[in-house]
């Protein structure tokens, strides 16, 4: 079998699975245009001066990293939503004798191509969006056209994309059973140990301690910056500990108060499956991190730098980490509405044979609609909220004295993680099962 | 009110319905009538129209022509063919029951919600709709079970379960597709009893698409579709063929 020709015929532009292939190509297009304004604007930061270099470019270097993980969320999402829109006709190829692995290597084959196709697109979309992102000021003055990157980063930031989409998408479509009559994911119900839990809060307090004495003897912006990438990455360990342990228990609570079948329905949806539940809000609790910690940062340092200016590059790093804390907001609830539009678009044509029968049966279309929405949003506002509250007493005296300090600069940071989930929410009216499942018939 | 020589009048009239899917005719005038209180096997070969025929019925798809009046008691006459699809999906959940092969029970819910889910779309309260799902599950021998989720049910307790979905909203009129088609023989008969218990022993009426004739021989009345057209309808001990038809 050709396996190339095969990926082809399956994966070449068609009425019947548009729906998907647009809205993989534009996730793909987004995340890659955004990635490379980062890289951008991260290269721009080489023409400071060396002390300068050296303070910024961890930071840049630091947001590109946060980018990996929705991007590998998303190519996995992605991988499993091309699969499921193709799925009769990659049983179909298992019953005429493909093996496993052939159809696996056609289904990232066409997850790749597909990668490709938006990486292009994305940058397309990244030369278009440059003269705007070449207005944000660091170091006093708009990037300019040092937005614009080399040819050959471009062309390796392309390979990138396609390559982190096609490990994700292996990883992906392990979760997948594609057998000769049918393409199923494959469901477990993971307990999540009340032990991570404990470990997990224990950890917080312990860290709250430090931080706390860290924080009294934090009179330079250096010490304050440690306090705020120790914080940072520590938080993010503890993050994917406590997680689907949150989820769960919040789902639980939902359970037992649910009055409507939306309601009902959504809690039983988390509680399927709370790691999974997790995974597609992780980052909105990792803007919330970013959010609480750097926004903390920012406004303490904008505090701190209005009493003494020393005319060095030191007087600007306080706004242009707040320009920095915001930027990653934007660009983390970018990515994570982009895959959450992928992971529910996924999800919807999962149950696509059960949504349509439970309509038949008279179930509303809003209704299920509205489960599904709640059993995206309940974890998102937990995670947010549980994080905020978590981040916050991990440096609690920072965060407490940038309220009283820089009140302006807290609420700018609270604005945009609300219009981030804003932007999450309108990011999955993509997959309502009534649109989705009508563009497939 | 008119009434059919079943006896009993016709709960659902349905005259002249015509579907086709781009050049496939899938009803080609087809006139029915069902009683309250009576069961209807449809048969027929593949791609004859009998799941379009339970659709067009149950107001899940719309015919391109022809009229469907649904007569239920208590109620004024509705001519489904004028309803919204937004009312043809309040119709269907108030008025109607499903059994289909598939069950299409929710594999996140456990049985009591399943079935409590039917009854919470109508506005039931959620303790009271649990109540009632209970104790139409224990109705039907899954006492014990009402905590199960659909994935450590059998195949058999599972449409037992879309059984007591199908029935607990007091629907008078169930429709089912293909019910035992995924059942052995044995299961599939115990299944077919409790349906029929549930409906026809009860003043409903069942209306069954079924490949299988035993199982068809269960009901009081069978009618055969070809190439979308009615070609015979048979009572328990009678037979009327053609255009005879009605």
């Amino acid at each position: 079998m050709n396996i190339l020709h095969f990926a082809w015929l399956l994966g070449r532009p068609a009425k019947t699975r548009l729906a998907p292939q647009v809205l993989t190509v534009s996730a793909y297009a987004l995340v890659s245009a955004v990635m490379l304004i980062v890289l951008g604007g991260a290269y721009s930061f080489t023409r400071f001066e060396a002390e300068a270099q050296g303070t910024y470019l961890p930071l840049a270097g630091f947001a590109v990293v946060l980018l990996i993980v929705p991007l590998m969320v998303l190519g996995s999402a992605a991988a499993r939503l091309s699969a499921r829109s193709n799925d009769r006709a990659l049983s179909s190829l298992r019953l005429l004798g493909a093996t496993g692995s052939q159809i696996r290597s056609v289904a990232i084959l066409q997850a790749s191509g597909t990668a490709l196709v938006g990486a292009l697109a994305g940058v397309l979309l990244y030369l278009a969006c440059a003269p705007l992102a070449s207005l944000i000021s660091f170091q006093g003055s708009p990037i300019g056209t040092a937005i614009y990157l080399p040819v050959w980063v471009l062309v390796a930031a392309v390979f990138a994309v396609v390559g982190l989409s096609a490990i994700s998408a292996a990883v992906g479509l392990r979760k997948l059973m594609i057998t000769p009559l049918a393409v199923a994911t494959r469901r477990s119900v993971p307990v999540p140990r009340w032990i991570r839990a404990a470990i997990t809060v224990g950890s917080i307090l312990v860290l709250s301690l430090l931080f706390t004495n860290l924080s009294q003897v934090a009179q330079s912006i250096a010490v304050v910056l440690i306090v705020i990438l120790g914080g940072f990455g520590l938080g993010m360990l503890i993050l994917n500990l406590v997680g689907p342990y949150l989820v769960s228990k919040v789902a639980q609570s939902k359970l037992k108060k649910a009055q409507t079948p939306q309601q009902l329905l959504a809690a039983r949806m988390i509680l399927e499956n709370p790691a999974e539940s997790w995974r597609q809000v992780s980052g909105v609790a990792m803007a919330s991190f970013v959010a609480v910690i750097g926004g903390s940062g920012a406004a303490m340092m904008n505090a701190t730098s209005a009493q003494e200016a020393t005319n060095t590059w030191y007087d600007y790093l306080p706004a242009d980490v707040l320009t920095g804390v915001l930027l990653t907001l934007a660009i983390t609830f970018i990515c994570v509405a982009a895959s959450s539009a992928i992971t529910q678009s996924a999800s919807t044509l999962d149950n696509a044979e059960l949504y349509s029968g439970l309509h038949r049966l008279g179930m509303d279309w809003g209704t299920m609609n509205a489960a599904r929405v709640k059993s995206l949003m309940v974890p998102a506002l937990a995670a947010s909220i549980a994080f905020a509250i978590a981040s916050t007493l991990l440096v609690l005296p920072l965060a407490g004295m940038a309220v009283i300090f820089s009140p302006l600069t807290v609420l700018t940071v609270i604005v945009a993680v609300l219009l981030g989930l804003v932007l999450v929410r309108i990011s999955i009216t993509v997959a309502e099962p009534a649109r989705l499942l009508a563009s497939r018939e | 009110m008119l009434e059919n020589s079943f006896g009993h009048p016709p709960v659902l009239h349905a005259q002249n319905l015509y579907r086709s899917f781009g050049a496939t005719t899938a009803l080609n005038g087809v006139s029915l009538e069902i009683s309250l209180g009576e069961s209807l096997a449809i048969m027929g070969p593949s791609g004859s129209g009998k799941s379009t025929l339970l659709h067009a019925l149950a107001g899940i798809e719309l015919p391109d022509a022809g009229t469907l009046l649904l007569n239920l008691p208590g109620q004024p006459p509705l001519n489904v063919q004028e309803l919204s699809d937004r009312a043809r999906t309040k119709l269907r959940r108030g008025s109607f029951g499903f059994v289909f092969q598939s069950g299409l029970l929710i594999p996140e819910l456990t049985a009591e919600e399943n079935v409590a889910m039917s009854l919470m779309i109508n506005g039931v309260p959620r303790a009271a709709a649990i109540a009632q799902a209970d104790q139409a599950l224990i109705a039907l021998g899954l006492a014990g079970m009402e905590q199960r989720r659909m994935g450590q049910l059998s195949g058999g307790q599972m449409q037992r379960v879309a059984i007591a979905r199908a029935q607990v909203t007091g629907a008078m009129v169930v429709f089912a597709d293909e019910p035992t088609g995924a059942l052995d023989s044995a299961t599939g008969a115990e299944v077919l009893e409790t349906l029929l218990d549930c409906t026809v022993g009860q003043g409903k009426s069942l209306v069954m698409v079924t490949h299988d004739p035993s199982v068809a021989a269960q009901c009081d009345r069978v009618v055969k579709l070809h190439d979308g057209q009615l070609i015979s309808d048979s009572r328990r001990g009678t037979s009327v063929s053609g255009g005879d038809v009605r």
